[in-house]
């Protein structure tokens, strides 16, 4: 088999899975479960850009979701404005956010710069509990917002079933997961990674680490507001315990780093383990064993750390390579 | 004026309580360089041991400290000795090993879901217990007497670590390994035993500070939350590693989040909190008493 065509294999067969999966899957309970992964994989993706290529631990993106959340449905509830644009404000302003947060947080070490990120997130949450309006915006303090659903189509991103919302993220995984390739084979990537990795030897070599640092984080945050808009429009509720809390910021780093960080396929990998360990424990387990994945998790990533530090990517990645050289063809791993 | 006086006083008898909470992470911080992220799980692991030990024994609450401190030690230690350390040792060369964070963090998620699953969600707290809702009266103030004991509890606890890191052979050895470890070993100090020695200690504290706490809070599993991120902002505070810092830091936090709801709604005072830890880690990351180092 030509070399370039077994790399290109697992992609092309796993686009073709993505995308007929709803042919197949027709229950709304697995079509929400695996929205929700892809979701996951999505936020995933867009955190690595920092968490992973940058070699910084970010504990707060939730605080972004929220911000592209609040945005997109405070613009169409309160001025009709459809979120599709809203999606866009709430980027560009979580993007503004990101690097007001950026900022001084880049200078601080590994723990100090995980907790500053936890402080801002919480305290923007607080904030948003706290009041009813921010400026002339209603919030609602804890109550949230929610979102009338009065007209479907694809103008308004709002749709009675959820095949269209799966495309959505699909499409949406598709680009960020693209857009994370470039990124990694450009000149900003090798940046990233080497103020990541070296910061001092990077920098001795002309390498602006806190610009490559900040404009990762730009991204980052404008691709995660986008999972907020998303999220709001697909529960049609948010409050800031739904969109912003701790939580969430945790889970998506659990994910990162069981599929290993700084990769393009381990944030999808970890997303793919994680997530329906979640959902499906909390269906057949919810009542009997509360907080059962939780464990799991815990346990699932303890032992990553201990015995695979660079997430479960790697081991699965040499093994497809090992079986596609010795040309046993036929078997895929996984993407 | 006499109610602001009391809030204060109040807020300084809870907040030497959330500095007793920290000062086993700021102990862990300074010697092993990480934040331990299942702090808050400890002090939740300790609050559990003790009320069964208060429940079972029908012992005074604070004479269960002779059952909670062993207890927690050997947890810390074990805790140490089998999960942290490989990484350390995998890590050996990195200042700040990042990787022993998450560690901790997957601890935490166990430790509170596992006694979600054994003790269930529900709220217990010691009814009948001889220090609950007790009060000091001083003319028209009311000082809570269960915050006056954990104040006690925090003071000595803080004055016996200090006596111990300064006036004990092994204390030395734990000084020693937190200025440089590469250091103290060539001096034969196997820095392995001192990690699993301070992790002990700090977990005891953790269970020193959850019995101050047994017999007026309530106990739940998540409770550790509610003091987890307090407590890393009470040592950023107070300086990372430093042992008055984390009793200062915890009364600042503490007077904050009693006196503030005169002047503006309870759950604000948060929000005040948060800031000020960011001001500090911006304007002096190395806190009020912390030693500039480059961490």
């Amino acid at each position: 088999m030509n070399p370039s065509l077994y790399r290109k294999l697992p992609l092309i067969l796993a686009a073709l899975i993505a995308l007929g999966l709803p042919l197949v899957v027709t229950s709304a309970t697995y079509l929400h479960i695996l929205i929700l992964l892809f979701l996951y994989a999505y936020l995933t993706t867009s955190w690595n850009l920092v968490g992973g290529f940058a070699g910084v631990l970010p504990l707060g993106h939730a605080t972004f979701v929220g911000i592209g959340a609040y945005t997109s449905t405070i613009l169409s509830l309160q001025y009709g404005i459809s979120p599709w644009i809203g999606m866009l404000v709430g980027a560009v302003l979580s993007s503004i956010v990101g690097v007001i947060i950026g900022l001084p947080t880049f200078k601080m070490r590994g723990a100090y710069f995980a907790l500053a990120t936890i402080a801002f997130a919480e305290g923007i949450r607080v904030m948003f509990e706290n009041i009813d309006y921010l400026g002339p915006f209603q919030i609602n303090g804890p109550r949230g917002l929610q979102i009338p659903p009065l007209k479907t189509g694809l103008a308004h991103f709002m749709f009675a079933d959820k095949e269209p919302y799966y495309y959505i993220i699909l499409a949406m995984l598709a680009g960020v997961l693209a857009l994370t390739w470039v990124i990694s084979r450009s000149k900003l990537g090798y940046y990233l990674v080497a103020g990541g990795e070296e910061p001092e030897a990077a920098q001795s070599l002309g390498v602006n680490v806190a610009r490559a640092k900040l404009m990762a984080m730009a991204m980052s945050s404008f691709l995660t507001a986008f999972a907020g808009t998303f999220w709001a429009q697909f529960t049609l509720y948010i409050h800031p315990k739904s969109v912003m809390s701790l939580d969430i910021s945790f889970e998506i780093a659990f994910i990162a780093l069981i599929g290993g960080r700084g990769s393009i396929a381990g944030p999808v990998l970890g997303a793919m383990l994680l997530r329906p360990v979640s959902d499906f424990s909390r269906i057949y387990f919810g009542s009997t064993l509360p907080g059962l994945h939780l464990i799991i998790f815990g346990v699932v990533l303890i032992l990553v750390m201990l015995f695979q530090p660079r997430g479960l990517q790697e081991p699965l990645t040499r093994a497809y390579r090992r079986v596609m050289n010795g040309r046993f063809g036929g078997k895929e791993a996984a993407a | 004026m006499l109610f602001i006086l009391e809030d204060t006083i109040n807020g300084i008898l809870m907040g030497s309580i959330y500095g007793l909470a920290a000062l086993g992470l700021t102990l862990i911080f300074g010697v092993l360089k990480v934040i331990n992220f299942a702090h808050g799980s400890l002090l939740m692991v300790g609050m559990y041991v003790a009320y069964w030990a208060v429940i079972l024994t029908g012992m005074h609450p604070y004479l269960v400290l002779v059952i909670v401190v062993p207890i927690m030690f050997v947890f810390g230690y074990l805790l140490q000795d089998i999960l942290i350390k490989p990484i350390f040792k995998a890590e050996k060369d990195v200042r700040e090993p990042i990787t022993v964070i998450i560690v901790t963090t997957g601890v935490w998620y166990i430790l509170d879901n596992l006694s979600l699953l054994v003790f269930g969600p529900q709220y217990r707290n010691i009814q009948g217990n001889p220090l609950q809702g007790k009060m000091l009266e001083f003319g028209d103030m009311m000082i809570s007497v269960p915050k006056l004991w954990g104040f006690c509890a925090a003071i000595i606890t803080a004055a016996l670590v200090y006596l111990f890191l300064q006036k004990t052979r092994m204390g030395r050895a734990v000084r020693a390994t937190s200025l440089d470890r590469e250091a103290a070993s060539l001096q034969g100090i196997n820095q392995y035993k001192i990690y699993n020695v301070t992790f002990g200690i700090g977990t005891a504290v953790a269970g020193v500070a959850g019995t101050a706490l047994v017999p007026f809070f309530n106990i739940f599993p998540s409770v550790g939350v509610l003091f987890d991120i307090k407590c890393f902002i009470i040592v950023v505070l107070g300086g990372l590693g430093s042992i008055g810092g984390a009793l200062l830091g915890g009364m600042i936090v503490g007077v904050i989040e009693s006196v503030g709801p005169q002047f503006m709604t309870a759950t604000w005072t948060e929000a005040i909190v948060y800031g000020l830890f960011l001001v500090f880690l911006f304007l002096k990351p190395s806190g009020l008493f912390g030693v500039k180092y480059d961490w």
